[in-house]
């Protein structure tokens, strides 16, 4: 392999990692609510929609930072979040339908109006953050000077993937140290014992959603400096968390991480060494063969370890 | 009493006509899309249309006629296109018909102009196929798809003379039709291609595909971008350092406002196709963009520039026209030859396409954060910058 070969694998070796960390953090939300409700929400990238709305509006009105904006638009998504459930989505789960799923059907509902929402209130016209260190990285070069090959470590998508792990520990930890995680995840094994067990499983419902929500939120925050905003953007992401979703095993955060960044990392190796066109081919391959070959994604060939089987 | 009735009538029918005699007007409507998706390039429109009609009238109209106009919103369906044609036609007894923006809402509307033998002239509707049908009665000022990069390939011709090219295309007819002609000019060139490469519009991440274009290290790197993946593609290029003696955009994303924008420093010294640009030195374009710029708060397109001369175009030919009537006004389109801010237009029979305008394309560069026309350089407003310094001399 020569340099300039080796060059090019590093490089999207970390582009591959930097966007599965990103794409990691859209898919968790997904996976949250997957988990503890059991269905699949489909609104949740134009939920992500919205926080980037909302990080737009702060941007351009006080000239907040994006990545503070996370402060504000994921505890204002986590409320929105849990207003829908407790509001839309809770009611429709006690009504007899003829649809099985019908609080699916329900999230699709929502993200198209969401979706029409923001046409009206903000037109379809692209919109973005341009912040100063858009384009700012660092430079194997300017660290190694007789470095044989180049590479390049984008500052803001650092910056994005940092915060995202961090998100993501918090998550681990509120999730297996807090009594309201613990309950959660009750809630998600086995939602009739933790019933019995005491747990308010309604509530739990409602705060799952919102945090969900929440994330995926924090997400969009992180997406706007390094992307751009419409309207119908949900979407393209929607798809992405829903392929990790399953890739990671229904439900499981652990899961999720991992799938997000192989997922990442699997596209940006595609685009590289078959086309660029090709990668979202590439995405439903994973999509597939995940399904045909891991039906319970990830998670299970971490549990398979687990219990040494 | 019916006596005094019938009288009144006769009078009042009598001065009807009377009043017909001194001020006739002459009324154009014009189809083009006022809602939905390109609502934005209509809206233009038509105040580069209304510009023109008050400027026209000011000075006398049309054989002293005033122009009144009116709009129909075809909100870039062509089936809605087409029937207002119909009704225009038909109906309103329009001898002449001007406007519409999208190819395909044009096709529609030049298919009924042809059936009705009505003289129509399209503004800016680029799809090479509308006047390669042998219409008769189908006139086009603005420049063809395929024409489109005439001026960045005469720019690489002269002036860069690359041996080698990376086209990176969004995989849409747009994209892909735009990747292909480049890959025609460069066989012309003598350039060889390196890669042909393309991508899902509104990706994300394009850096696995530019960290194999940085090792290819191709002369000239050719984007055929939308909006936003333009300005995300040429930050990502300032972020992974790819030099190259030269970076094109084929317009589209590239030749807005929002490119800049967006893109910031990234987008300096990129240079793009258009048709048209409001420091282009046609007579009277400064004077037009600068008018427009103080109603509406902004620069003009080529979209509104054109529509801006297509009155002027219509004036010059009903000048000409003994009556108007659709062949006689077919025939004095045909003749056209005349100065416009959009440039000189005449409407010329060759290389397979009928009453077709051609005209030169311009190419702008990025200059101090602004875009600037290089070339060709009797257009020019600043000469160009080449060779351009590399990612790592910017500071």
């Amino acid at each position: 392999m020569t340099s300039a070969q080796l060059e090019v694998l590093l490089q999207t070796l970390i582009a591959g990692v930097l966007l599965g960390g990103l794409y990691a953090l859209i898919g968790i939300g997904m996976t949250l609510i997957m988990g503890v409700m059991k269905i699949i929400n489909l609104a949740h990238g134009e939920l992500m929609m919205v926080a980037m709305y909302i990080a737009y509006l702060l941007f351009s009105l006080f000239h907040l930072d994006p990545y503070l904006s996370v402060f504000i638009a994921a505890p204002l998504l986590f409320l929105l979040g849990m207003a829908i459930q407790k509001f839309l989505i809770n009611p429709v789960l006690k009504v007899e339908s003829i649809l099985p799923e019908n609080q699916v059907i329900l999230t699709v509902g929502l993200g198209m109006v969401l979706a029409n929402l923001a046409t009206i209130i903000f037109t379809s016209d692209y919109l973005s953050t341009p912040v100063d260190y858009a384009t700012k990285a660092w430079y194997l070069s300017d660290f190694w000077r007789s470095s044989p090959i180049e590479l390049s470590l984008s500052y803001p998508w650092s910056v994005s993937f940092l915060i995202a792990v961090v998100i993501t520990l918090c998550l681990g930890f509120f999730l297996t140290k807090t009594d309201l995680g613990k309950s959660i995840r009750a809630t998600a094994q086995d939602s009739e014992a933790a019933l019995l067990m005491g747990v308010n499983v309604d509530r739990m419902r409602v705060i799952t959603f919102g945090l969900g929500s929440g994330l995926v939120g924090a997400a969009g925050c992180l997406l706007i400096p390094i992307y751009y905003l419409y309207p119908d953007l949900g979407g393209q992401f929607t798809l992405i968390a829903f392929v990790i979703t399953i890739l990671g095993g229904l439900g499981s955060t652990v899961g999720a991480i991992i799938g997000g960044v192989v997922l990442g990392v699997f596209e940006s190796l595609t685009a590289t060494y078959i086309g660029m066109g090709w990668a979202p081919v590439g995405r439903f391959v994973i999509f597939v063969a995940a399904l045909i070959f891991l039906p319970g994604g990830i998670a299970s060939l971490l549990q398979r370890k687990r219990f040494g089987r | 009493m019916r006596r005094v009735l019938l009288v009144m009538t006769a009078v009042f029918v009598i001065s009807l006509f009377a009043a017909g005699a001194f001020a006739e007007d002459f009324k154009l409507s014009i189809p083009l899309p006022l809602t939905g998706k390109q609502a934005k390039f209509g809206e233009m429109m038509k105040r580069s249309y209304e510009m023109a009609a008050e400027e026209i009238n000011a000075k006398g109209g049309i054989k002293k006629k005033k122009i009144v106009l009116y709009f129909e919103d075809s909100g870039a369906k062509p089936e809605t296109a087409r029937a207002i044609v119909e009704k225009l036609i038909d109906v309103n007894k329009q001898p002449v018909i001007v406007g519409e923006y999208t190819s395909a809402c044009a096709k529609a509307v030049a298919a009924v102009a042809e059936e009705r033998k009505t003289p129509y002239l399209i503004v800016a509707s680029a799809d090479d196929d509308i006047t390669r049908q042998h219409y008769k009665y189908v006139f086009r000022q603005n420049a063809v798809n395929a024409h489109y990069g005439d001026g960045v390939v005469d720019f690489l011709r002269r002036v860069v003379k690359p041996k080698t090219i990376a086209i990176l295309y969004e995989s849409s007819a747009f994209g892909t039709s735009g990747a292909e002609a480049m890959v025609k000019d460069a066989e012309k060139l003598g350039t060889r291609v390196l890669m042909k490469e393309r991508y899902e519009a509104g990706s994300v991440d394009f850096r696995p595909l530019l960290s194999k274009v940085k090792a290819a290290r191709p002369d000239v790197v050719y984007m055929v971008s939308y909006v936003m993946d333009a300005s995300l593609l040429m930050k990502q290029i300032k972020e992974l350092r790819v030099d190259a003696k030269l970076f094109a955009g084929g317009a589209a994303g590239f030749a807005i406002p929002e490119f800049i924008a967006n893109a910031k420093d990234a987008a300096e010294y990129v240079i793009s196709a258009t048709l048209w640009t409001p420091q282009v030195k046609f007579p009277g374009a400064r004077e037009f963009a600068e008018k427009y710029k103080k109603h509406y708060g902004d620069y003009p397109s080529y979209h509104g520039a054109s529509a801006y001369s297509a009155l002027y175009v219509l004036k010059n030919a009903l000048d000409r026209a003994k009556t108007w009537t659709p062949d006689k006004i077919r025939d004095a389109l045909k003749a056209t030859n005349m100065k416009t801010v959009f440039g000189p237009i005449k409407f010329e029979d060759r290389e397979g396409y009928q009453n077709q305008n051609f005209m030169d394309t311009l190419v702008i560069q990025v200059q101090k954060g602004a875009f600037e026309t290089i070339w060709p350089a009797q257009y020019a407003s600043k000469k160009y910058i080449y060779p351009i310094p590399s990612w790592r001399e910017r500071r």
